[in-house]
């Protein structure tokens, strides 16, 4: 769950809005933060699917899976287990 | 005593702007520190992608591609060099009327859809609700959060972001499965976008967030149709397309191209744009509240993917902006 997270933060680091003096709680919304947009959440879908190994369906991605630290760890894990 | 400012050694950012954090070993901001350069190959694997998908679109509606044209430079470039790499494509041509474009502008849209035989679309609302709209973007202070409000001015993210929802609307009730957006590398880093219904709704309830953080009330003509995405509502897909991602892009050479095919140079004394009146003054203003040139992100982008030259970069964001038509926009806006 750490390294899933922190592969997460590296993304967002890397093509987000977030730099170290970002604060970030798991249950903080990464739009309403600013920390990503629609587009960067497509490519953070993106980045999930090809660095896990997964594929995640379109009905999945709602804000209540993927904006939050919390939410996506959660998804990508119960992807994974099947 | 002030902390002295200090810039990326690569683009144009620097530690005084908003969001942005020098690294003390390696001179980098956070983007130049974590920039991975597309590879050769990676851009060759995208251009195939971009093939295979508008060699052959699906047969679904009467347009293959709804595209958003401006008139300015690069949507001009974009609209001739597609027909010409993909003469069979079907494409409706959508021009905003923003109330800030100007005569040229729309005569070069014109020009260019006649040229290419692509169908032309003028889409207009309501001007006076439009206007009321920009003048609450110009008042708005943090409409737009973080990563979309230091990439644009709160004026140029509300009209872009009403060209997108209204875009993303005509290709579902068409049926056309591509949508073309002339976004520079610096505006966009995702070659292709899919569009799924779920992505749409969480797009409309964003954009919904930000007019009624400006303090929009009737927010529904900037927004896509709702019935189009009730369940059941449509089954194809809609992906978007930004080919600047793929192509080199060399403003100046776009430039020459166009005006060989006729296209006329409005000459709006405005560096960062060629189609829209309101562009300096959004600048402006977007200065004057987050103390950010709207086009600092931008052109940093450019210049670390190697699209542009530091110096020439640096001396875009520290042009004069001219003030020319400022008492006009003043007066439409009601501000």
């Amino acid at each position: 769950m750490e390294e899933l997270r922190n592969d997460i933060l590296d993304f967002l680091k890397k093509q987000g809005f977030f730099n170290e003096k970002t604060r970030l709680q798991d249950n903080d919304s990464l739009s309403e933060t600013g920390v990503i947009d629609s587009i960067t959440l497509l490519q953070l879908i993106d980045f999930l699917e090809a660095k896990y190994n997964i594929r995640i369906p379109v009905e999945m991605i709602t804000p209540e899976n993927f904006d939050t630290l919390a939410g996506i760890s959660q998804s990508v894990i119960k992807l994974k287990n099947g | 005593m002030a902390k002295a400012k200090q810039p990326c050694k690569k683009c144009v950012l620097d530690s005084a702007t908003p969001g942005i954090s020098i690294d003390a070993d390696t001179g980098l901001c956070q983007f130049c520190e974590h920039f991975t350069p597309l590879t050769p190959e990676k851009k060759e694997e995208y251009g195939s992608r971009m093939d295979s998908l508008l060699k052959s679109p699906p047969d679904k509606g009467k347009f293959d591609v709804i595209f958003a044209l401006s008139g300015g430079v690069d949507s001009s470039y974009m609209l001739h060099r597609i027909k010409r790499e993909y003469p069979h494509l079907n494409i409706l041509a959508v021009q905003f009327d923003n109330g800030f474009i100007s005569d040229t502008a729309l005569e070069n849209a014109q020009k260019f859809c006649a040229l290419t035989k692509s169908t032309y679309m003028r889409l207009s609302l309501d001007q006076e609700a439009l206007q009321v709209t920009f003048s609450k973007a110009a008042n708005s202070f943090n409409a737009y959060p973080g990563a979309a409000k230091y990439r644009a001015s709160d004026i140029c993210n509300t009209c872009i972001s009403i060209i997108k929802q209204k875009i993303i609307e005509l290709a579902l009730t068409t049926k056309a499965p591509f949508i073309i957006f002339a976004f520079s590398p610096g505006q966009t880093d995702a070659p292709f976008v899919t569009l799924s219904k779920p992505v749409l709704v969480w797009m409309r309830k964003l954009f919904d967030r930000n007019l009624k953080t400006m303090g929009v009330t009737d927010r529904e003509p900037y927004l896509i149709d709702a019935h189009l995405l009730q369940p059941g509502s449509y089954n194809h897909e809609v992906m978007m397309i930004h080919p600047f991602l793929i192509w080199d892009y060399d403003k100046i050479k776009f430039k020459k191209e166009c005006i060989q095919q006729g296209w006329i140079d409005p000459n709006l004394k405005d560096q960062n744009s060629s189609n829209c009146l309101l562009n300096a003054f959004a600048i402006k203003n977007h200065l004057d509240k987050y103390h950010i040139h709207s086009y600092a992100y931008d052109l940093a982008s450019l210049v670390r993917q190697g699209y542009m030259k530091r110096e020439d970069a640096l001396k875009k964001l520290t042009l004069q902006i001219p003030d020319i038509t400022d008492e006009e926009i003043k007066r439409k806006l009601k501000l």
